[in-house]
């Protein structure tokens, strides 16, 4: 369905304002693990780790095609959701980072995955199609050779976390009203 | 073969069925091994039933096996619970040698009233609800839910007697309608409650916010303005507030609703002049099922005198 007839169905609309509070939440807990990151190995900023970022470098999902002028939400989602499914991949690595902080983390890697089931039933309400991901078909957390590459991967993966989430909240705000 | 336990008695009680409608009949047969019974002499043994200590007469005949049977029909059971004892004549005593447990009852009753509330401190949801009437009987209640897609249901057991019990976070889905209901099996059958279709998020338990200031601005009127800071674990999501105050004296509050959780702030006016106020606010979700934080801790101010 074209983006204008979505953004004036009512049900389109209340999922987009249930997973924007969603993604808000997740926002607000990779924030505390990167607070976490921030005061447990002094590693706060990505200027300071220019010449350390991992190589090669890590994954990051992929949103160009929700930062196109009038994109198609049918793509957006699905790139949304695939960049769900990876980070909850990724976010292996910070569980073994941080084994203290192990409900917070899994706790993100449950809000991420509800949140890319939400997107995909409402595609699914909306006629779009969709992929299912395997939810059985994980891929290995990023591994590091040295401690020091650990706390910078375990950094990273969480900024590049931080960064997607706050493109794809930008691609949801756009099509809610 | 082996022979199980019972054929190795001396007696052994079969019941119909163990557990029946209140007021329906029970069968049951008792079955003597003379041969097993420690010093029952040669000749037929007199069988007899007690129902608890109640007197039952029974029909007693030759059985297989030289064994001797008597049956027993116990017309109406009025009673949740019952021994069912199996007695031999010897040296003019009554023997108790055989005994089966039987139970009347009546199918659960329907559980109702559920209600449901998100902890956000884990993300557990914790559900109650009010029992139906007692089927007198043993009964496995269980809160079951399933997401509106998957067919998987799952839920929680509330600790024996209990009307609550906790979903955790892990089985819910969040910001997507669920279904939550509850189910009393016993012997004589199952009872449902009703369904409830709630998205877990619209029933959080928010903490409440805190009043950071009030002050008359601009001066010289009857308005207040205050500030407010959301609960950090509740920031990101959408709220409506409600603002109670009242003069130190007066034990009446005046309330103003509808005020947008994420505004921050707000103005409210017809305050009298030189009084003592107290200030209390508190949150909700956006949703009918919502609950009501706290009142956030009381914050007092003092309006200004009027200028002469």
């Amino acid at each position: 369905a074209p983006l204008a007839e979505l953004s004036g169905d009512h049900d389109f609309q209340l999922f987009l304002h249930k997973n924007l509070e969603f993604t808000r939440k997740i926002r607000g807990d990779v924030a505390a693990l990167q607070r976490v990151v921030c005061d447990t190995f002094q590693l706060c900023t990505e200027e300071e780790l220019q010449l350390v970022r991992p190589d090669p470098p890590l994954m990051q999902a992929p949103l160009d095609q929700c930062l196109k002028r009038g994109f198609q939400a049918e793509v957006c989602f699905s790139q949304i959701r695939a960049g769900l499914h990876a980070y909850q991949d990724s976010l292996g690595a910070v569980l073994q980072l941080l084994p203290e902080h192990t409900a917070l983390v899994e706790t993100l890697q449950l809000d991420a995955a509800n949140l890319s089931t939400n997107i995909q039933q409402q595609m699914e309400d909306l006629g779009l199609d969709t992929v299912t991901l395997p939810a059985e078909h994980r891929s290995p957390p990023p591994a590091f050779s040295t401690d020091f590459q650990q706390q910078v991967g375990g950094f990273f993966i969480l900024a590049n976390f931080q960064r997607f989430l706050e493109t794809a909240y930008r691609a949801l705000r756009h099509l809610a009203r | 073969s082996q022979q199980s336990g019972a054929e190795l008695d001396c007696a052994s009680v079969a019941v119909g069925t163990p557990v029946v409608p209140m007021g329906s009949a029970v069968t049951a047969s008792c079955t003597i091994r003379r041969e097993r019974c420690r010093g029952l002499e040669d000749g037929q043994p007199q069988i007899s039933w007690l129902l608890d200590s109640e007197p039952m007469a029974g029909r007693q005949r030759r059985g297989v096996g030289g064994t001797e049977v008597s049956e027993l029909s116990v017309p109406q059971l009025n009673r949740p619970q019952a021994k069912l004892w199996c007695c031999v004549e010897w040296n003019g005593t009554k023997q108790r040698v055989g005994m089966a447990e039987i139970r009347a009852g009546y199918p659960p009753g329907k559980p109702s009233n559920l209600s449901c509330l998100l902890d956000l401190s884990d993300y557990g949801l914790t559900c109650r609800w009010q029992q139906g009437a007692d089927g007198h009987l043993p009964t496995n209640v269980m809160l079951k839910c399933a997401t509106s897609r998957s067919p998987a249901v799952t839920g929680c057991t509330p600790p024996n007697g209990h009307s609550q019990c906790t979903v955790p976070r892990r089985l819910l889905q969040l910001y997507r309608p669920m279904e939550l209901w509850v189910t009393a099996t016993n012997a004589l059958g199952t009872a449902e409650s009703e369904r409830l279709r709630i998205d877990p998020m619209d029933v959080a338990k928010l903490d409440p916010p805190t009043l950071q200031s009030i002050h008359s601005v601009p001066p010289q009127t009857d308005c207040v303005t205050l500030t407010w800071a959301m609960a950090p674990r509740n920031a990101h999501m959408e709220q409506c507030c409600e603002l109670r105050y009242r003069a130190a004296e007066d034990p009446s509050w005046d309330v103003v609703t509808g005020i947008p959780g994420h505004a921050g702030t707000m103005q409210h006016c017809k305050f009298l002049f030189g009084m003592l106020y107290h200030f209390q606010m508190r949150c909700r979700r956006d949703s009918a099922r919502g609950y009501w934080s706290e009142w956030s801790v009381g914050r007092n101010y003092t309006t200004h005198e009027k200028a002469p």
